[in-house]
């Protein structure tokens, strides 16, 4: 379970320990792809939480979104149109959507125990 | 099957902070924030500017060289090479030059010696200064006292002695004469000489600074010395 937690660890201390830096040109394109990897992330916990949760679709959505989304900005740059904001807007407007699922799914699960800790204590 | 699950998604998380972490540092690369106003910049720009112009012009006299290298290929190259030769010693500052120029004089200020101050060797420092002055000017040639300014002139206090070329300066009043390369240049940097505080500096420190009027022929005498060289040597013929 918390394998995955110290995998996001391990990756931000690697990352802050090695000072990485990339281009400031290409600045635009891994913030992109940072926002699609969390929309992924967060896709991810939800598809688990609604039990539809598929390998698959999760690591190809993962590497799929990030592609498409520095490509995209990538060709808008390209024909100057800001196409960036197109993918900001789609994984920004998901992000919220999912972490929303995400919350409703944890509240209506928080509230069936209590009811069953209730009926329990009534009986 | 679960464990697998696991592991990728892992994997996915990892090289999600691997990224949020390098986004972080290259936001956070200017950690100097910039805080030139738009002069500083403009100013900035025009330094660069000039220097570009100073590139391009080396650049010009190169190509002049090397046009006339070619030229006289066919004809004299011993021609071409003394040229040459020639030039860059009127560069080094080797030959006496005569051309537009103007003749500074420092002396001691009349009506400070009567009123007992006493008059000290000038400094080098405020020797140092007029000379940068000068050159920020667009001097080309100058001569204190005699001595030709060259690359490796040194102005130094020596034992008491302010000394340029290891010689030491005559006793006031002497003369500074600065070659420029037109005549219009020498108006130019009386000018500017007569407007800058220098005037002011050499007061405080009881001298006058008197700027003569600029001259068509101003003769500046060679540097009269052997020009050490430690550091260059001459490539044996045949290499």
């Amino acid at each position: 379970m918390w394998l995955p937690f110290l995998g996001l660890l391990f990756g931000l201390a690697l990352g802050l320990l090695t000072n990485i830096q990339i281009p400031s040109v290409y600045e635009n394109y891994l913030s992109i792809a940072v926002l699609a990897a969390l929309d992924t992330l967060f896709g991810g916990i939800r598809a688990q939480l609604q039990h539809v949760y598929d390998d698959k679709v999760f690591v190809s959505g993962f590497f799929f979104n990030i592609l498409l989304a520095a490509g995209l900005a990538f060709l808008g740059v390209y024909l100057g149109i800001d196409l960036y904001l197109a993918a900001i807007f789609a994984f920004g407007v998901r992000l919220f959507q999912n972490i929303a699922i995400i919350r409703r799914i944890l509240l209506n699960r928080l509230d069936e125990k209590r009811h069953k800790k209730n009926k329990t204590s009534i009986e | 099957m679960k464990k697998n699950m696991y592991t990728r998604i892992t994997l996915v998380l990892f090289i999600i902070g691997l990224m949020i972490a390098v986004q972080y540092n290259t936001i956070q690369q200017p950690a100097e924030r910039d805080t030139r106003d738009i002069w500083d910049i403009r100013e900035e720009l025009s330094m660069e500017k000039q220097r570009h112009s100073t590139l391009l012009e080396e650049i010009r006299s190169l190509h002049e060289v090397v046009d006339r290298y070619e030229q006289s290929e066919k004809t004299s190259l011993q021609a071409a090479l003394s040229e040459t030769v020639n030039r860059l010693q009127t560069q080094a500052g080797l030959t006496k030059v005569v051309g537009p120029g103007l003749i500074l004089r420092i002396e001691a200020a009349p009506e400070l010696i009567e009123m007992g101050y006493v008059i000290r060797e000038i400094s080098p420092d405020l020797l140092t200064q007029l000379l940068n002055e000068l050159f920020k000017n667009n001097a080309i040639d100058v001569a204190i006292d005699g001595n030709r300014v060259v690359q490796t002139t040194a102005i130094r206090d020596i034992n008491g002695r302010t000394t340029v070329n290891s010689v030491p300066i005559s006793s006031l009043p002497f003369e500074i004469y600065v070659g420029t390369s037109s005549f219009k240049e020498a108006q130019k940097m009386y000018n500017s000489l007569q407007a800058s505080s220098l005037v002011d500096s050499f007061y405080l420190d009881n001298f006058n600074l008197v700027i003569e009027e600029p001259m068509t022929q101003l003769t500046i005498s060679a540097f009269d010395q052997p020009l050490t060289n430690d550091y260059l040597t001459e490539v044996e013929k045949g290499e």
